[in-house]
């Protein structure tokens, strides 16, 4: 094939992104800077002198947090048992958690509003047999978005832990033991370091993923609890402060590729050790 | 396979949470009652009928279905050859091409969508319906890239070479060597780009105009400004195409594919 | 009773085919003692029992008196050596060898002079540091070797540990597991499916099929009279004749014609057997004892001698034959089956 050739095959692609990622990215990160006083970095200091921003900003990365917190929590034990299951059994585990990644997350939101709602589930039951007497408000709370969010991003960390610690093999767990770890010690020493690599994939995406998600926050959260994903559309939508808009825009992206640098610094801190082969 | 008890009770209340929200919303569409409520009252289908019947519901589920297609099918025309070029040859700076296609991924889905809508709609006066289409395939061009491009890299490209020394031309080759040994990754790209772009809110909800609204979108606004059982019933419905389409996948390319 | 014991082990994962059944081994202190047999023979399931990664359905395993069944596989203090050797990719090979030491709570300074003791044993110094991925197959196995033992197992087992190697190393570890079991005093089980390798290797050996030990003895006795058809081919034995006896030296072929040999036995229709190797080939008016005639079929050469199978009135018959005096295809021969090297099973 000619040289150009395969050149050619890359252009239709990197236009397209250009024209309609990196023209429009630019097009709002631009003007943020480019003020009439020169270049300037007033507008981002501005947003984050008004308490209100910041408060959005720090609940935001606090939502993104306790989310991968509870999601590692509560998938690390589960992959690896799934991991350690017959095959057959592992396929149905795994269908369970694909399923609801292909689900609308719409629809997953919704479930939980019918759940924490004043009259959903959660209440009645604690109305009815007496640990409160009014209902508790959950839904439209920061609780709300967490647990939302769990909801949302527990299927991903699971997928992802699964595949890791399917590569480890039963022999690690049986050599520990044999060296006299309990299942416990075993787990802690062995297992655990060993899916570090994944624990970090699976967290960058559910933090970053979080991060970013609009649906959940704007259904579970309310109007009282906005995150940097719902700010940048009542900021727009509802308020059509453009310029606003676009730094809160270009404060989100900064913030995920920061995310994610500091996550896959540490992947590959841990990836690093032992080198390659000798 | 000695087993443990507590990581077997552990397993299933995670399990159960992911399941059981789903359970509740699937039962509150039966119920009688004209809010959403659970434990229903009564069990009724009447809401299922009045869901297919909606013109909202079925015109936006339509509009999505059409955009979710479109805009695979450009990102598959776009992302298969740019794939092959990064898989086939050695270019100066692929790694950095590579993380340019899936560059959209890092950004966040609001971000896009109001970028897209300052720039496209507001600057330049183009349609909504452009916007969106072209949000929608920023939005799975990664998958396709991403898919693709792994079940190409265990392409092994002997075998093209084989095929042009029996004296296939190279573009026939591309046509009827090498397409026909990645379509179980072009499908699984397929099934995820179309299934994503389905499914996405935040980058429509910028661009959604009067008669160019998405699903996902109308469902919010339902939502937001009070509801019935419809919105259950529907998701129901959504559910069950989603069950239908993982049995299909189960049975043909295996349910692994729809993981990646 | 002896040091090491089980009793009438009985596995099985579905109650209903037995994995080993009524199985007894017992080992005297400092042996080593191999499991040799085919794959699927229960060797490995054995192994597993000892260690304590798999409850036996039924039976005991005693060891020094005491009953170890239901012992759990981390309060056992059992070296084991995997196939796969099973290092730990996250750690070092210092820390490897210094897992077991840290989970007794020994004392930092006992760690680093027992760790640098043992990888001093076992021609590791200057490793310390390294990680797994970093060693070449045998060093692997030397870590893998010295984890299970710096922490004075009161077992050693070794799960096909050679398996992994090339010929050479293989030879070469073989014997540094001898030198260091021998120098260390440690009762040791090693489970193979190489019969040279158990042979050089082990006190004793327990020939295993379908879950049972069909023989336990010395690798000298076994390789000179196995007790049984399984284990006489599994060692190498071919050419098995119907026989019916006469008396305790005498049998009588199928044909016809009288056997004698030197080691009766009691059955009635026993088999005799000897190796290829073992078979004469003599001339046609020899007057040597058990002589059949045959015509060469096939012949195949295998480096210092040919191998040829007869077609025989007692079936087909395999004899190495010297390269010195090469036979043709339907070339009619003469073989003699010499009195003590026949086994009868």
């Amino acid at each position: 094939m000619k040289n150009q050739m395969k050149y050619l095959l890359l252009v239709p692609g990197i236009i397209l992104l250009a024209v309609f990622l990196v023209m429009p990215l630019l097009s709002i990160f631009l003007p943020t800077i480019f003020t009439e006083a020169g270049v300037t970095l007033d507008s981002y200091i501005q947003f984050f002198q008004d308490p209100l921003n910041v408060r959005i900003f720090i609940r935001t990365l606090r939502v993104a947090l306790i989310t991968t917190i509870i999601c590692v929590f509560l998938a690390v034990p589960a992959a690896y048992y799934m991991s350690r299951c017959k095959q057959s059994v592992k396929g149905i585990l795994m269908t369970i958690s694909i399923f609801p990644l292909l689900t609308n997350s719409v629809i997953r939101s919704f479930a939980w509003i019918t759940i924490l709602g004043r009259n959903g589930i959660i209440n009645q039951i604690l109305t009815s047999i007496g640990i409160v007497e009014e209902p508790i408000q959950m839904l439209y709370t920061e609780f709300a978005i967490v647990i939302g969010s769990v909801y949302l991003f527990l299927p991903l960390m699971l997928t992802t832990l699964a595949g890791v610690m399917d590569n480890i093999e039963n022999d690690m767990m049986e050599a520990a033991e044999s060296l006299g770890a309990n299942r416990l010690v075993a787990f802690l020493k062995v297992i655990l370091p060993l899916s570090l690599p994944g624990i970090i994939v699976g967290s960058t995406l559910v933090f970053t993923g979080t991060l970013s998600a609009y649906t959940t926050p704007q259904l579970l959260g309310g109007n009282s609890n906005t995150v940097m994903a719902t700010f940048i559309y009542e900021k727009s939508m509802s308020l059509g402060d453009w310029e606003g808009t676009s730094v809160i825009a270009v404060i989100m992206i900064i913030t995920t590729v920061i995310a994610m640098k500091v996550l896959n610094t540490i992947a590959n801190r841990l990836d690093k050790r032992g080198g390659d082969n000798a | 396979m000695r087993k443990n008890r507590f990581l077997g009770v552990w397993t299933v209340l995670v399990f159960a949470f992911l399941l059981l929200p789903l359970v509740i919303v699937t039962i509150t569409a039966f119920g009688e009652a004209n809010v959403v409520q659970f434990p229903i009252q009564g069990f009724t289908f009447k809401w299922f009928g009045k869901a297919l019947s909606s013109n909202s519901f079925m015109s936006a589920c339509f509009y999505s279905l059409r955009l979710a297609l479109v805009a695979t099918l450009l990102a598959l025309l776009v992302g298969i050859p740019g794939a092959y070029a990064l898989a086939r040859y050695s270019i100066k700076g692929k790694q950095l091409i590579k993380s340019f296609f899936l560059s959209p991924t890092i950004v966040p889905g609001t971000v896009l969508g109001f970028a897209l809508f300052q720039v496209i709609v507001v600057q330049l006066q183009i349609p909504y319906d452009i916007g969106l289409l072209f949000g929608h395939f920023l939005i799975v061009l990664p998958y396709v890239i991403r898919i693709v491009g792994s079940s190409l890299e265990q392409f092994d490209f002997s075998i093209e070479e084989a095929a042009w020394t029996l004296g296939c031309g190279k573009i026939k080759t591309f046509f009827t060597i090498v397409l026909p040994n990645i379509t179980s990754g072009i499908s699984s790209a397929f099934l995820l780009a179309f299934i994503n772009s389905f499914n996405n809110v935040p980058v429509s909800m910028f661009l959604i105009g009067p008669g160019t609204t998405t699903l996902p979108a109308t469902l919010m606004g339902y939502l937001e400004s009070g509801y019935d059982p419809t919105v259950p019933a529907f998701s129901v419905l959504m559910m069950l195409a989603t069950i239908g389409i993982m049995f299909v996948v189960e049975k043909t390319l295996g349910i692994a594919a729809l993981s990646k | 009773m002896a040091f090491f014991n089980l009793q009438d082990i009985n596995v099985s994962y579905d109650k209903k085919n037995n994995i080993l059944e009524g199985l007894n081994l017992e080992i005297e202190k400092g042996e080593l003692v191999s499991l040799l047999g085919p794959s699927g023979c229960g060797k490995t399931t054995t192994l597993r029992v000892v260690a304590g990664f798999i409850e036996p359905t039924h039976g005991q395993f005693i060891l020094d008196d005491t009953d170890m069944t239901k012992v759990p596989v981390h309060k056992r203090n059992f070296g084991l050596v995997f196939q796969s050797y099973a290092l730990f990719p996250h750690l070092s090979v210092f820390d490897n060898v210094a897992f077991g030491l840290k989970l007794q709570k020994v004392s930092k300074e006992e760690i680093k002079k027992r760790v640098e003791n043992i990888l001093e044993v076992c021609d590791l110094k200057g490793f310390e540091k390294r990680f797994p991925k970093q060693l070449s197959g045998g060093q692997r196995q030397r870590v893998a070797l010295a984890r299970a033992l710096v922490v004075e197992p009161k077992l050693l087992l070794l799960d096909e540990p050679l398996s992994n190697l090339d010929a050479k190393l293989r030879i070469n570890m073989r014997v540094e597991i001898k030198r260091l079991q021998r120098k260390l005093g440690i009762t040791t089980i090693f489970v193979t499916h190489d019969q040279e390798e158990c042979f050089s290797i082990s006190d004793k050996v327990a020939v295993m099929n379908g879950g049972v030990i069909e023989q336990y003895d010395t690798p000298e006795n076994i390789y000179r009279t196995p007790k049984t058809e399984f284990v006489a081919r599994f060692i190498g034995f071919e050419n098995f004749i119907d026989l019916k006896r006469k008396d305790a030296h005498t049998y009588i072929a199928s044909d016809g014609s009288e056997f004698v040999v030197d080691n009766g036995c009691d059955k009635e229709d026993p088999k005799g057997t000897i190796r290829p190797e073992d078979i004469q080939i003599v001339s046609s008016q020899d007057n040597v004892e058990n002589k059949i005639t045959g015509k060469v079929i096939v012949r195949t050469f295998l480096g210092k001698s040919y191998q040829y199978e007869l077609d025989t009135p007692l079936g087909v018959i395999v004899v190495n034959g010297s390269s010195d005096h090469v036979l043709q295809a339907q070339d009619t021969v003469c073989v003699s089956l010499p009195k003590g090297k026949i086994v009868l099973v």
